[in-house]
């Protein structure tokens, strides 16, 4: 394939949104170059398995029927589109490349456009125990259902809040795992009051209504305003107390119950995976529910930079969102760059933005239902770490915030919170919510990325 | 409407330890406002106490020995340049000895009735000798600093090895300077701040000053997004910005300019590292977690912090000649921090000629978290109208006036 530097588009993450983008450019006569970490196409949630097999009992037909129709949308345009797999970007390289690693070292990727397609990563939410083997994140458990195929545990309870609990439940019910028990933070009267905005989406209310009863016809037990409270073990997770949460989702310990497992999923939600956009330096502002996001116009594109950014990573919507969102982006990139007209460009645009808008009317739905309470920053006691990279307990935010640290920042300088390996991923939602928390809501910031995004090996610089 | 007798400008290392000092030293009502900027020294720091390394053109000034070292290899055999260590003049040397030999009290001080560690960290400087031309450095740098001979220790490639054993063997020896140390330097900001909190300083943090307020020659106070602050004195201690406020104060310009710096960082490793060392290619220093810090570039590039592959590969580069085990590690982070840069590395301390009302405390170039303890004290010593231990002749701000006179 030949492409000209100045017209190169350049989509960072293979997922719904990345996939969709390069499909629709190649409709209208773009090539692009799709760079991806996984060692296929699909993103995390349509990758699939990662070895072959024809047998997926586990995984529900609408799975299988999306990771299929990823593949062939790639398919289609196959011959428009580059893929870069099992690459990791680690940053910008002076002004109009990238700087990629892989198993052959480190090279530079120009680009002339770019697509952000980055996703997002889970919440972490600190709990005395959570750090012990055998607690994972939900989409944690999910990926190795759906990718690496083996089962997480064999005795396991889920705790969180939002659509993912039942539809892991079920997963992991079908590969074959105990499910004990399956606790969701939000009473089921709020999300009784949605009703009107899940009918945007009426069949993935039904398939929402279908996995609760499977999860009734096999006596598992799905309970509303219930969370977590604890994690015990010595070496492995052995069981948790869980507990009513009330409607500020505080736990009401002394009605806690102890619950034997060996492993448990914990599902508080999803922050957008913005560390390339702001290392680029695209403008964010501060979300609820996704985090920081980038600002972007109706197209999805920067306010201050002219990279697009769509899917998860500019807030959180789900996949069918997200490959609306990268259609909207490329037929943009398309009309930018001479390819389409502008009647064009609107008459296809209309549709895409009217499913989009049904999308958003439903998700904003469950997003008011799993409103995320303040309850939740309870959990950790003061000796819980709460940054895990660099140790940092709790006690040490409340020390930092009673000396009078008003801003994200200063308190990473004084406390090394999101100073470690992970830049902050795990921990930073966490401290963001627990200066909020203590009143502190104006100007506190962001931990801001620092390049590399992924470690490199010193002898790569020889 | 607020009201203090000192307002500054600035919460760096400079101006969070002129906050410090004076609220330790009077009794005066002051508040300090800072806004982080991208690129803001005393957080991007290496925090190396070296003050003699850093005044002979070692540690962060390497780049300098680079240059000549480089004419000098491209010279091959023809008409050599002469080869001078950069040293900087003797008023830089007693100011950055003078600010050093406050750090272990200081130390102490915020520990015991602050609560607060910034990691003093007695490690030395050493200067890693590859090569006959590195020796012959070496002897230049000493001769040039006679009166310091009890400060240097000359070490051969044995005791070098044991000493740091992880040094390359390829190294013929060092030169340590005994009294160059390091600390934290985010701690010592952050000590500097906490102990000024606790003596009762307003601190008004992710807040910008916007603009001066001026009557005639009169400073008379600032101004921020929502509030006015008026004050007797406002010290610029705004760094790489120094300028911007100053023009504002005084309605004229002075040479402070930003000189970026590329860090690279490792991942955090056992102990590796007695001391601090510096070669001909960059400094390294092993802080009290463990992560290696590697620096750094010099670049005049405005106010841009990007990092750049080539930067991070020679300074990568030269980390690993020295000390070889690093490619068992991986690089963590990387960063550009801005320095202060002014036309003679010297800074620009004290009151302007014409102006009331108005301290400069700016342009430390590389050594701000060396001498921000000095330079602290010595904006205490001139507020509360006493001599100043140090004469600021050489560092004021007229310097430049004079130079550009003798231009015309």
């Amino acid at each position: 394939m030949t492409s000209q530097i100045h017209d190169q588009v350049v989509i960072v993450g293979g997922g719904p949104a990345g996939t969709a983008a390069a499909a629709e450019l190649a409709r209208h006569g773009l090539k692009s170059v799709i760079i991806d970490e996984a060692p296929k196409l699909g993103g995390v949630i349509y990758r699939g398995p990662l070895r072959q097999t024809d047998s997926l009992p586990h995984l529900d037909d609408n799975l299988k029927r999306a990771m299929t129709a990823l593949q062939t949308r790639y398919q289609a345009h196959s011959d428009s589109i580059e893929v870069k797999t099992q690459t990791r970007v680690l940053g910008p390289e002076g002004s109009n490349q990238l700087l990629l690693s892989d198993n052959s070292g480190l090279s530079r990727q120009p680009y002339a456009h770019l697509i952000l397609a980055t996703g997002c990563h889970e919440r972490s939410v600190p709990f005395p125990g959570w750090q012990l083997p055998g607690v994972m994140l939900l989409g944690g458990v999910q990926l190795q259902l759906k990718s690496g195929l083996v089962r997480p545990g064999q005795r396991m309870a889920l705790v969180g809040t939002g659509p993912l609990l039942p539809l892991v439940a079920c997963q992991l019910h079908k590969a074959g795992v105990d499910v004990v028990g399956v606790f969701e933070a939000s009473p089921f009267a709020k999300l009784a009051k949605e009703a009107v905005a899940l009918l945007n989406k009426p069949k993935l209310t039904l398939s929402g209504m279908s996995m609760m009863s499977y999860l009734k016809k096999h006596k598992i037990p799905f309970k509303y305003g219930w969370g977590i409270v604890s994690a015990q073990g010595d070496e492995q997770l052995k069981s948790i107390q869980v507990a009513p949460y009330d409607s500020q989702w505080r736990p009401q310990r002394d009605l806690a119950v102890k619950v034997e497992v060996d492993a448990i999923g914990v599902g508080y939600g999803f922050v957008a995976r913005t560390q390339l956009a702001m290392l680029l330096g695209l403008e964010h502002n501060y979300t609820k529910v996704s985090g920081y996001v980038p600002a972007l116009d109706e197209w999805h594109q920067s306010q201050n930079h002219a990279a697009f950014v769509v899917g998860d990573s500019n807030g959180l919507l789900g996949a069918d969102a997200a490959i609306c969102e990268g259609q909207l982006a490329a037929l943009r990139l398309a009309w930018q760059c001479g390819k389409i007209t502008e009647s064009q460009l609107f008459s296809r645009a209309t549709k895409v933005k009217n499913k989009l808008a049904r999308i958003k009317k439903f998700r904003f739905g469950f997003d008011r239902f799993s409103d995320r309470q303040p309850g939740l920053l309870t959990l950790a006691a003061p000796e819980t770490v709460v940054c895990r990279c660099e140790q940092v307990r709790r006690e040490q935010l409340d020390e930092a915030i009673a000396q009078g640290v008003k801003d994200i920042t200063s308190l990473k300088m004084r406390t090394r919170i999101g100073m470690g390996d992970c830049q902050g991923k795990t921990c930073s939602s966490y401290a963001l919510d627990y200066l909020h928390e203590a009143g502190l809501t104006e100007n506190i910031g962001v931990i801001k990325p620092r390049f590399p995004l992924d470690p490199i090996p010193f002898t790569l610089m020889e | 409407m607020k009201k203090y007798d000192v307002v500054i400008a600035g919460g760096g290392a400079v101006g969070a330890a002129c906050a410090y000092f004076l609220s330790r030293d009077t009794d005066l009502k002051i508040a300090l406002i800072d806004l982080k900027k991208p690129g803001n020294a005393s957080r991007a720091s290496a925090g190396g106490l070296w003050a003699i390394g850093e005044s002979v053109g070692l540690g962060c000034g390497v780049i300098f020995f680079k240059t000549l070292s480089k004419l000098h290899s491209e010279a091959q055999g023809k008409e050599v340049p002469v080869m001078r260590p950069h040293q900087l003049p003797d008023c830089f040397f007693e100011f950055a000895l003078t600010s050093n030999n406050m750090y272990p009290a200081l130390h102490q001080e915020m520990l015991e009735k602050h609560g607060v560690d910034f990691k003093f960290e007695r490690t030395g400087l050493k200067f890693i000798m590859y090569n006959e031309e590195d020796r012959l450095y070496a002897e230049q740098i000493t001769e040039g600093i006679p009166h310091l001979a009890d400060q240097v220790r000359w070490l051969d490639a044995e005791e070098l090895k044991k000493e740091e054993p992880y040094v390359t063997d390829d190294a013929i020896g060092a030169i340590d300077f005994i009294c160059d140390h390091q600390v934290n330097p985010y701690r010592l900001v952050d000590a500097y701040l906490e102990g000024a909190r606790q003596n009762g300083v307003s601190l008004y943090l992710n807040t910008e000053v916007t603009s001066v307020i001026r009557n005639g020659n009169v400073v008379e106070g600032v101004k921020t997004h929502d509030q006015v602050f008026f004050c007797d004195t406002l010290i610029n201690a705004s760094g790489a910005w120094a300028n911007e406020l100053y023009q504002q104060a005084t309605g004229r310009t002075m040479p402070v300019y930003p000189v970026k710096g590329q860090i690279v960082l490792s991942e955090r490793m056992p102990k590796i590292m007695n001391g601090c060392i510096s070669t001909s290619d960059c400094y390294i220093a092993q802080k009290d977690n463990g992560e290696i810090l590697i620096g750094s570039s010099t670049e005049e590039k405005g106010f841009d912090t990007t990092n750049s592959l080539d930067k991070i590969q020679e300074l990568s580069q030269g980390a690993m000649k020295c000390l070889p085990i690093l490619k068992e590690s991986s690089i963590k982070r990387c960063w550009a921090g801005l320095r202060p840069g002014t036309p003679d590395e010297l800074p620009i301390l004290g009151p302007v000629e014409g102006i009331e009302g108005y301290l400069n405390a700016c342009g430390h170039f590389r050594t701000g978290i060396l001498t921000s303890a000095i330079t602290g004290q010595l904006m205490t010593e001139l507020i509360t109208g006493k001599t100043p231990s140090l004469d600021l002749t050489p560092f004021s701000v007229a310097r430049f006036d004079e130079a550009e006179q003798k231009a015309g």
